[in-house]
């Protein structure tokens, strides 16, 4: 790999887009290239200011409110203006072809095997999003608070960890259901993007590897030992969301 | 009247990403009423259209819906009005911080610093940039959404940070010096 190469691919790569072989090429070259790991320091530096500093503006809580009432209001569509149906479709076709060529990881477009239980976490996730009162029923960022408030609630013992370093800031928890199991979600703050970590008794599962999926556009982790099952979803980066998980493992 | 499964439906596929869609419109009109009428008009837009849609993610293709209202909107103010009255807002602080004058105002003339730049730069780039540092969402996403090949989100990717990082720093001397 030569510097114009480098600089060709470096976005690519800090963002995760690349396949193994050309990272470990980057690799090679940024150990032995002053200029490119200083262009490398400079890209980490604005993703750190832009994510600290550049808000991702939350939707007004009457928005979805408005919206329903409009939907309502609208009885038969009226037929759409030729332009509209033109771009709509041009935008669903697109999201159809749309060429991949770059990512190799672990991320694989597959339903798990349980579809309505993917379903379920999906909808549990999305509810604690926009109905805040329900996100987090005990309010701590202390794993001592949680532990205790969850053992009096539940007769099984999720792991709940302290990932403050890692960027990851426990905000609470919360009993839910998945389907007819009792389930508890332990909610974790990255940036402006919310994990919940749901967990949920499961007898046959001794351990299950990390696999990881996209459900409904959302992020999601999937895991278990010991007789719980764990699935953790956000709309956090894939690779964080991947880290978070590693970091829950056993 | 409506089919409330497909209500159900919409609900739970297509308005799951409202926080992600208000996001992308409030940095591409650059003000709050506007985003609020471009993400309804959207939502409206789509759910005519919902049943049509036929992807493999709903959520990228809600977002190229809220995109391309977002455009027709800024089309149509620009015809009436040749100022782009968005960039009062977008470089003014959100009403929360403005009450708070003494509480961090290092960081606030930080964000407010940070906050011009990304509303400075082209739309084609900004659009990308949102949606990949704020969104975190992937090239392929970003491809579907922007309509555009993979190769061509990774380039402006790549230029729109050159650009943010140029106007950064060249803002960033001005305010030591």
């Amino acid at each position: 790999m030569n510097c114009t190469r480098m600089r060709q691919v470096l976005d690519a790569w800090i963002d995760g887009e690349l396949d193994a072989a050309t990272s470990t090429e980057i690799d090679r070259h940024l150990a032995e290239c002053p200029a490119c790991l200083a262009l490398k320091g400079e890209r980490g530096a604005l993703r750190r200011e832009l994510r600290a500093n550049a808000p991702r503006f939350e939707a007004p809580p009457a928005l979805r409110a408005a919206i329903l009432a409009r939907i309502e209001q609208t009885t038969l569509p009226a037929p759409a203006p030729a332009r509209h149906r033109q771009w709509l479709q041009t935008a669903a076709f697109a999201s159809i072809a749309a060429a991949v060529g770059l990512v190799a990881g672990l991320w694989i477009e597959r339903p798990l095997p349980d579809d309505s239980l993917r379903e379920h976490l999906v909808a549990s996730h999305v509810a604690s999003l926009t109905d805040p009162q329900r996100l987090i029923t005990v309010v701590s960022t202390n794993q001592h608070v949680v532990k205790p408030w969850l053992q009096g609630k539940i007769d099984f013992a999720p792991v709940v960890r302290d990932l403050s370093a890692d960027g990851y800031t426990l905000l609470g928890a919360r009993l839910d259901h998945v389907g007819d199991r009792q389930t508890v979600a332990i909610v974790y703050r990255k940036r402006n993007h919310v994990i919940n970590l749901f967990a949920w008794r499961a007898a046959d599962y001794t351990a299950e590897a990390l696999a990881l999926q996209s459900a409904r556009g959302f992020g999601m982790a999937t895991w278990a030992d010991s007789g719980l099952r764990y699935a953790a979803i956000s709309d956090i980066e894939r690779t964080d969301l991947e880290q978070f998980a590693r970091l829950m493992q056993p | 009247m409506h089919d409330p499964a497909k209500r159900a439906r919409f609900e739970s596929t297509v308005l799951a990403h409202l926080d992600a869609a208000y996001n992308l419109a409030r940095w591409l009109t650059g003000d709050t009423p506007a985003a609020d009428d471009a993400v309804q008009e959207a939502c409206l837009r789509a759910f005519r259209f919902f049943d049509t849609h036929s992807g493999t993610s709903a959520k990228a293709w809600f977002m190229a819906v809220v995109r391309n209202t977002c455009f027709d909107l800024l089309k149509e103010r620009n015809r009436y009005d040749r100022h782009e009255s968005f960039d009062d807002e977008i470089h003014g602080l959100p009403a929360a911080e403005r009450d708070a004058p003494d509480a961090a105002a290092g960081r606030n003339a930080d964000a407010a610093r940070v906050r011009a730049c990304i509303a400075g730069l082209p739309a084609e780039y900004r659009e990308v940039i949102v949606l990949r540092e704020l969104e975190e969402m992937s090239y392929k996403e970003i491809s579907a959404i922007v309509d555009v090949p993979i190769g061509t989100v990774m380039s402006r990717l790549s230029r729109g940070r050159d650009l943010l990082q140029k106007t950064m720093q060249d803002t960033g001397a001005r305010r030591q010096s």
